[in-house]
């Protein structure tokens, strides 16, 4: 069983084979058994007084009236509710430390500079930023990690990362393009929509080429103004492998990315969308999915005059898989999202399965992670309450099964300065003890 | 603060009353002690009057803002938060002339003859939310270079603008506001300079004019900025270039402010003399000073009648600016996006200060970097605390009462006993206090202004809704009524010739 798992996630978790290894054997001490709360699986029913095992890194059994297995960790979590962790479809997680100081900002290249679809976020992803345990307390397990877009169309590569904090918590590598259109793409390449469709066509034309024969290719003459390096890093995404994340908002940029997606076959999925609603139907019929923020409802680019509060909602009526976006600092929010979304008609459980097995399912890991199935990597939450109220914690994170220190640089903060007397030592000295 | 707020504001009235009943009122106000007396509106064009000394114009711009028509209304059987830290089962709110005319059990108020009674059992019942910190308006939707109105980048002290001036009344941020709540507002100048500029303050009516929106007789506040913002801005162009120039720069502004201020205390001093001397030595009436508006505003300050909202992330910064205030002789009312105000909440309480904060935002600069959850209920906490949930977003401002839910619960978590009746006062009482507005509205009490929400349960969720937002008594939005939803010019015919959705959207 435990061989057939390894060789499972090694032939699924592309990029870093090795990585699914490591994780699965050095969670095998522990089996965890969490009874009695109310189990949100996600992929199927949710299960009054359900319980959830885990072994191996892996979720054993769910279900109703389990027993614990012998020698198991037994978590009551009656009164309580577990979930799948949540998991951020679109981020900067790991790239950014504090957004206006330089050198702790790797997640936007600088004006200028040439290279777009070669960056991989695999490169800088810090396992050790210090937003990755407090999004972790909030119950954050995974997130693509995604390089914003510098001068060029491309932002580069996204990967799915774990929140664990191990040196490797890269899921898998290359697990998404990122393009900036609509007004973004209109900004970098001329000035107008005109102007940034036509380049993006000329990328992935030059791609294919590029891709059908290199050598050829670099003989011939081609358009110089395409990196070789970025031509090749396109290569999953001509190929209608590795989903393309194109940021678009208007409705009409999105009938526009709807043709080019057909034309190219791509594997498209639209980040921003603050106008998809409007094209709900032809969405679905194009299996393209929205990431999109539970929030935002102002008019505040021409290409946002629709953006409503129910968009959510109305997309997932018309049959389109939705998730939410958050910058990096507080992913945790993505439940907000949801919640705001649920708050305006988009049911209970598929707000749930927006911040879960949506995103799992856009980029390819969703037969290892999003859902609570047996057989699925053991990332679990035990929340004190609804997981989309703004009043709810995480109790208990576990990832790749295994528990999770909840401890972070914000709740140490709080420690220091929740009694403010004088101490017979400055501030300075509070905390630290267990170092 | 409470007692500067209030001071201020009777200030204020005595000038408006002034305006409309001429010298009589003239002969009532103290001379010299504030240029908000009678005389103002004598010389509101600006030319000497035989009939006193020349004081610069308090309100040029005055509030045309009238209440709308409302009905006599009576709540009843809802949970009501009055904004007073009081939580009332089963409670009903008497809503009549605009004002709040009755709070108290159900089955104490009885409705008088042509009131409309609302069943409003299940349904939770706030003052209106004010929020503190707000740019709708002068940073509108949609946002581009035609729009962007908010900061004077040219000098580290433009104290001489006025927000009221960039406010664009047809942003439909107020109405997705008005939607969330919101029944009052303050509108800031942005933060790259030292000294930003005069706030206004609105109530959330739609209007033509700004005018049309400016809250009755509220006080004028002056944005400051500390930190991180003057210095990246100004570093390369001529400073302040760093914490310490930033420091010299309000003190610098400050020194002028105080011989200015002296300057006229002692013109309007020696035209009395010579308004009292005997008539047949008089000579000609004294010169009064030149007017400068940067210096009349922060000479505003320092007569206590603009209050001070200063953007200060840090700590330490907080607290020189407290020692700062103390060296001029002026109040800070309240310190906006205090992410470290948990580290000196014994300062603040110490000196009456406020502490508006966010939920959770943090990092997107260093100064930023220090956010605790229970940032608001620390702050609560010390006797006198004065906690305060702001937005600074178009987006944050429909959702105060989420992000004051999440402080509450993250306060409650450390053994805080925060109630929703106490968390509903950093959206209501506090900010009212802070703007000194608190004895008009920010609570429901027996003749204030009728700025109620009637939300569709624990407004401390992220399902609730407001139901009914109640201006000065008048229903401006229901959520069930699309004809109760404002549209801004802006937003019509954009949605494929038709209607956007309004509020609510």
């Amino acid at each position: 069983m435990r061989n057939a798992m390894k060789n499972f996630t090694m032939k699924t978790l592309t990029a870093f084979a090795c990585a699914g290894a490591v994780l699965v054997s050095a969670a095998a001490a522990q089996t965890v058994a969490i009874m009695d709360g109310t189990v949100h699986t996600v992929s199927g029913d949710v299960i009054e007084e359900g319980d959830v095992v885990i072994r191996d890194g892996r979720i054993a059994h769910v279900g109703a009236d389990l027993t614990a297995p012998a020698g198991a960790q037994v978590i009551d979590a009656s009164g309580k509710t577990v979930t799948p962790g949540l998991f951020g479809a679109y981020s900067s997680i790991g790239l950014v430390e504090i957004g206006a100081v330089d050198d702790a900002n790797d997640s936007r290249p600088a004006e200028g500079f040439p290279l777009g679809a070669a960056l991989d976020a695999v490169d800088a992803f810090n396992p050790s930023s210090v937003l990755i345990p407090v999004n972790r307390a909030g119950g954050v397990t995974r997130a693509l990690s995604a390089p914003s877009a510098g001068d060029t169309l491309f932002a580069g590569k996204a990967a799915v990362v774990d929140l664990s904090g191990r040196a490797n918590s890269i899921t898998r590598a290359g697990a998404a393009q990122i393009a900036a259109m609509g007004e973004r793409g209109a900004m970098r390449e001329g000035g107008t929509r005109l102007g940034a469709w036509a380049v993006l066509r000329e990328y992935l034309d030059e791609a294919r080429s590029y891709a059908a024969n290199p050598n050829d290719y670099v003989r011939r003459p081609h358009e110089a103004r395409f990196a070789l390096s970025d031509l090749k890093a396109l290569g999953p995404v001509v190929a209608g492998e590795q989903p393309l994340i194109v940021q678009v908002n208007s409705a009409n940029d999105i009938r526009t990315l709807i043709r080019l997606k057909n034309t190219y076959r791509l594997k498209a999925v639209i980040v921003g969308g603050s106008e998809a609603w409007r094209v709900g139907r032809e969405l679905a019929m194009a299996n393209i999915p929205v990431i999109i923020s539970g929030m935002a409802n102002l008019p505040n680019q021409f290409e946002d005059i629709d953006s409503t509060l129910k968009n959510a909602a109305r997309l997932h009526q018309a049959g389109v898989d939705i998730s939410f976006y958050e910058g990096a600092h507080n992913l945790r929010l993505i439940r907000q999202h949801a919640g705001n979304a649920v708050a305006e008609g988009l049911p209970h459980e598929a707000g749930l399965k927006a911040i879960t097995l949506a995103p799992a399912e856009m980029f390819g890991v969703a037969d290892e992670l999003g859902s609570l199935e047996a057989g699925k990597i053991a990332d679990v939450v035990i929340w004190d309450g609804d997981p989309l109220e703004v009043t709810t914690k995480p109790e208990t994170v576990f990832i790749n099964g295994r528990e999770q220190d909840l401890e972070n640089r914000q709740h140490m903060l709080m420690q220091r300065y929740r009694d403010l007397s004088r101490g017979d030592l400055p501030f300075a000295y509070r905390g630290g003890e267990s170092d | 603060m409470r007692k500067l707020a209030w001071t201020a504001a009777a200030v204020l009235m005595l000038s408006a009353c002034a305006q409309e009943t001429g010298d009589e009122t003239a002969e009532t106000a103290a001379p010299g002690a504030a240029p908000a007396d009678a005389a103002a509106s004598a010389s509101d064009d600006g030319a000497e009057k035989a009939e006193g000394p020349v004081r610069p114009p308090r309100d040029p711009y005055p509030s045309t803002y009238k209440p709308y028509p409302g009905e006599t209304v009576l709540l009843t059987g809802a949970t009501v938060l009055t904004g007073t830290g009081e939580r009332i089962e089963n409670g009903s709110v008497l809503i009549a002339d605009g004002k709040v005319s009755a709070v108290g059990a159900a089955d104490s108020i009885e409705a008088p003859e042509g009131a409309e009674t609302i069943d409003a059992e299940g349904k939770w019942i706030t003052p209106g939310i004010i929020d503190i910190h707000s740019h709708l308006g002068d940073y509108p939707s949609p946002s581009n270079a035609s729009t962007s109105d908010g900061n004077e980048i040219v000098a580290p002290n433009t104290a001489y603008v006025w927000a009221e001036h960039s406010v664009w009344p047809q942003d439909a941020g107020f109405t997705r506001a008005l939607a969330g709540g919101i029944t009052s507002l303050q509108i800031l100048p942005g933060s790259a300079n030292l000294f930003g500029g005069r706030s206004a303050i609105l109530k959330n009516v739609p209007s033509r004019t700004v005018q049309g929106m400016k809250f009755p007789d509220a006080p004028y506040g002056l944005k400051m900025a500390c930190g991180e913002n003057p210095k990246r801005v100004y570093g390369e162009r001529g400073g302040p270039d760093t914490r310490m120039g930033n420091m010299a720069g309000y003190r610098a502004a400050w020194i002028e402010a105080t011989a200015y201020k002296k300057k006229w205390d002692d013109y309007w001093k020696k035209y009395d003399e010579w308004a009292d001397s005997d008539k047949k030595d008089k000579g000609d009436a004294p010169d009064a000073p030149a007017r400068d508006l940067k210096l009349e505003t922060l000479a505003g300050v320092l007569r206590g009648d603009i209050l001070v909202n200063m953007h200060c992330y840090r700590a330490d910064e907080m607290v020189q600016v407290l020692d700062m205030a103390e060296e001029f002789g002026y109040k800070v009312s309240t310190f906006h996006h205090a992410i470290e105000a948990y580290k000196i909440a014994d300062y603040l309480a110490e000196n009456d200060v406020c502490a508006a904060v966010w939920a959770d935002w943090w990092g997107f600069k260093l100064e930023a970097f220090d956010t605790v959850g229970e940032n608001a209920a620390l702050v609560d906490a010390q006797p006198g605390g004065c906690a305060i949930i702001h937005s600074d977003d178009a987006l944050g401002i429909q959702r105060l009462n989420q992000e004051a839910a999440k402080a509450m619960a993250d306060g409650r978590r450390i053994g805080l006993e925060i109630e929703p009746e106490d968390a509903i006062v950093w959206l209501t009482a506090n900010p009212a206090k802070a703007m000194g507005i608190g004895d008009k509205t920010g609570a429901l009490e027996a003749g204030k202004m009728a700025d109620v929400v009637v939300w569709n349960g624990n407004p401390f969720s992220v399902y609730a809704k407001a139901e009914k937002v109640y201006i000065d008594g008048a229903l401006m939005y229901d959520r069930s009524d699309p004809s109760l939803s404002p549209r801004v010019d802006f937003e019509l015919g954009l949605h494929d010739n038709g209607y956007t959705g309004g509020a609510g959207q």
